[in-house]
């Protein structure tokens, strides 16, 4: 009897084994798969977006050199964070499409919006405040001569939390590639970005930046730019209100190189598709008539 | 006076004699030490992220070390009964008060020096300078502050029997000062009468706190605050350190204590 | 000869609930010099309450407490009196030697004088061996002879012991009534209350029984015992009005 008992004991034990193993082989095989997307997402879940966006507006904050505006002054804050590369940037994004004089128009318009909207401490309305001042910093400087580098640990740690936030990895990948001269790094973080947001356009664009600008190879940026710009069709073609800032970088880009390859053909077609989006079509349009005239005298 | 003193070193013997004031550092230095290995698109010359966690860390502990220290120390002299044989001493309730508040002060000030010396020590293997008036003026300022901490403390020790309740209560004030303080006049104008007066009422009776906090002038390595202003800043918590420590005694002097 | 201790007409009145309590009413009692005077009673008879207004930590609802002739409520009473409460708790993260240091500079002792003493003091209660280990490690009785040696680090004049034998085994008992009888053949006055009346009669020169808030009785222990026929803990039982059948005779 004793035995009996006994054997039926283990046989129940073993029952019970077997019979959580399959429930928890499933559980843990999912564990697995989350540790695999970071330790950062498995712990905090969603909420880890949030702790992206902090680091992402903190990067905001190096580069301001601590001069921001806290969410009581938010009425006459930045409004988004293109200022982070944009200030310098002009020559890279509406370069192509304008003249000089147009892009430098533009550029200081751009950097007097800004001053304006950092301007949000305004008179000080007591004494308090006044003397306040003094302990706080008050003074609208942006980051330069290499100390950008400082911002880079916020994006990185924003770019953990939140894998699918691509203005991370385009606005570190900036600094790293066009003032710290970390192409490599740069190359990398965005490669990261492309894994986890392989359709991503942007990053593509991004990519084919870095090769033209920074390693010369024309022909591997054109690649990038095609597949950004299928990329783009893909996804903003059926919109009603397709991202067409993008685009016209995207396709200027593409004729910039093609251009530089003596290719006039591909060129004005690119030129003629940025022209349907450009706020500039007239500038555009000239330099597709001087292409044309190119390609007629070849 | 002597009893002054001798009441303050027992009180910064009993901190650095507790092990919470060890584990709080232990912690501040572990943190920053593994935030400081992190490798960050290898760039060895990335620091303001260090010195911000760092400095984060050592405020976030000081407060714990002044509000845990100060709040308990009355309660706790009640509860084990110490305060019969002191009381039973030529030694007055307000010599009582202003010894715990110098030794709770002191205590700050010590483990203070220890967290801005490590932290200098981080920043300095970082950094090739070493920009010793603006942590001067950090510690000084942020030692300031932690006296009005020590003394709001001290004050909520007599209205409240249960240490944790005060510890918590004075934890929410201060983060509140410190986060707050400084827009409180702009919420005041967005409210309607008569909440904006009261908000306002509010906002010039606090200790503004905040003017404390030269993290960002560390961090950011910006120029040093006037000393005339630092002094100033200096006398106004001198102010309110001794008008907390006054209402604290005018509470304790009448208080019965019964064994 | 002025009184060392004196109470006059001296009330205390609490709060209880909506209405007062009156836990000590007209009480007048006077302690001269090196008398040994055992204040005793019954629980919540009002001798703690007594002596938290002598030593400070309550003020009186009326009348008056003086000590060496100063107005207990005057810090400067406090000078030349040591206190050995009945629960004794000391700073436990302190030495011996630390705690009785401490002590020392409160009473403004000069270092060389108190080292002295403390050597001395420790010596006395015993605690020489454990003069370097903190209190929390100490024993029930270790922890009362402490008390006792902080309770004469100024050398005082005057001791208040409030039930200082309370809680000790019988060896230790005897040390603390052999050191009390040491101070009393050095001429210290002792005011103390206990509810050890063997222990009493032994050591007083005279008591006060408190009953109620009221002294009930107060004089010479040998002329309380003749005027009574009986012995301390017969006359205490009587006056606090408990009647056992083997006390029927008891005048």
């Amino acid at each position: 009897m004793k035995r009996v008992a006994f054997v039926s004991g283990w046989l129940l034990l073993l029952a019970a084994g077997f019979t959580l193993a399959t429930i928890l082989g499933p559980r843990a095989e999912q564990w697995g798969e989350r540790r695999a997307g970071g330790v950062l997402q498995a712990l905090l879940g969603d909420g880890r977006r949030i702790f992206a966006n902090h680091f992402f507006v903190q990067a905001d904050v190096y580069f301001h050199s601590g001069y921001y505006p806290s969410v009581f002054d938010r009425s006459s804050a930045p409004a988004d964070t293109r200022h982070l590369t944009a200030a310098e940037d002009h020559d890279h994004v509406h370069g192509h499409g304008t003249t000089e004089a147009d892009d430098h128009d533009h550029g200081r318009g751009a950097e007097e919006e800004h001053e304006k909207a950092m301007a949000f401490l305004g008179r000080p309305r007591d004494w308090i405040e006044r003397f306040g001042r003094h302990f706080m910093i008050t003074e609208h400087t942006h980051l330069q001569q290499g100390k950008e580098r400082e911002m880079l640990p916020w994006l990185k740690l924003s770019a953990e939390l939140d894998p699918q936030r691509i203005e991370t990895y385009t606005v570190a990948a900036y600094w790293l590639r066009s003032r710290l001269g970390k192409v490599r790094e740069a190359e990398a973080f965005l490669r990261d970005g492309l894994r986890h947001n392989p359709t991503s356009y942007e990053l593509l664009f991004e990519l084919g930046r870095l090769y033209k600008e920074n390693y010369q190879d024309t022909a591997r940026a054109l690649k990038l730019w095609e597949a950004a710009l299928r990329r783009w069709r893909e996804q903003e073609s059926g919109k009603q209100e397709p991202n067409t800032t993008v685009l016209e970088q995207i396709v200027i880009h593409l004729a910039r190189g093609e251009e530089s390859l003596g290719h006039w053909g591909p060129a004005i077609e690119y030129l003629e598709l940025a022209r349907n989006v450009s706020p500039n079509p007239a500038v555009l349009q000239a330099q597709i008539e001087e292409l044309k005239r190119r390609l007629e005298g070849k | 006076m002597s009893s002054v003193l001798a009441l303050s070193g027992v009180v910064v013997k009993e901190l650095y004699r507790r092990k919470d004031f060890y584990v709080l550092f232990v912690l501040t230095a572990l943190i920053t030490l593994l935030m400081g290995s992190v490798n960050f698109f290898n760039d060895p010359k990335i620091v303001r992220y260090l010195k911000d966690i760092c400095l984060l860390l050592i405020w976030v502990s000081s407060l714990v070390i002044a509000i845990g220290t100060t709040a308990r120390q009355i309660p706790a002299e009640r509860e084990n009964r110490t305060i019969f044989p002191l009381l039973a001493k030529p030694v007055t309730r307000a010599q009582v008060i202003a010894g715990k508040f110098l030794g709770c002060w002191a205590a700050c000030g010590l483990a203070l020096l220890m967290f801005y010396g490590f932290f200098a020590v981080i920043s300095a293997t970082r950094e090739a300078h070493f920009p010793w008036m603006q942590y001067l003026q950090a510690v000084g300022l942020h030692w300031a502050v932690l006296g009005v901490v020590v003394a709001l403390t001290l004050l909520g020790s007599v209205l409240f029997t249960a240490p944790s309740s005060n510890a918590t209560i004075c934890f929410i004030v201060v983060t509140g000062l410190l986060l707050l303080g400084r827009h409180l006049n702009q919420v005041a104008l967005q409210q309607s009468e008569p909440l904006r007066s009261l908000v306002y009422g509010i906002y010039f009776a606090v200790p503004h706190l905040e003017w404390f906090d030269l993290r960002d002038f560390v961090i950011y390595g910006h120029s040093a605050v006037p000393w005339i202003d630092w002094l100033l800043a200096w006398l106004y918590a001198g102010v309110y350190t001794v008008a907390l420590l006054f209402a604290a005694w005018l509470i304790f002097r009448r208080k019965p204590l019964n064994q | 000869m002025d009184p060392i201790l004196e109470t006059k007409d001296l009330r205390v009145e609490y709060r209880a609930g909506a209405g007062r309590k009156e836990a000590v009413r007209r009480l007048n009692l006077r302690v001269g010099a090196g008398e040994v005077f055992g204040f005793l009673g019954p629980n919540g008879a009002g001798k703690t309450t007594t002596m938290n207004v002598l030593l400070g930590f309550l003020p009186p609802t009326g009348g008056a407490a003086y000590l060496f002739g100063v107005d207990v409520r005057q810090p400067i009473a406090r000078q030349r009196i040591g206190y050995l409460p009945e629960l004794t708790y000391y700073y436990k993260f302190l030495t011996a030697e630390e705690l009785l240091r401490f002590y020392a500079k409160i009473f403004g002792i000069p270092r060389r004088v108190a080292d002295e003493r403390i050597d001395a003091l420790l010596k006395l209660v015993e605690l020489e061996h454990a003069r370097k280990r903190p209190i929390k490690g100490y024993s029930k009785g270790m922890q009362q002879r402490v008390g006792l040696a902080q309770a004469l680090i100024n050398d005082p004049d005057l001791l208040i012991l409030d039930e200082p034998t309370s809680g000790l085994d019988p060896l230790g008992r005897m040390k603390v009534r052999e050191i009390i009888q040491r101070l009393k053949n050095e001429g210290k006055t002792v005011f103390f209350s206990s509810h050890e009346l063997g222990e009493v009669e032994t050591i007083c020169d005279r008591v006060g029984i408190i009953h109620q808030g009221q002294l009930q009785v107060e004089g010479r222990v040998a002329d309380l015992l003749q005027e009574h026929h009986a012995n301390l803990e017969q006359i205490f039982l009587k006056i606090i009005g408990y009647q056992p059948e083997t006390m029927a005779g008891v005048p």
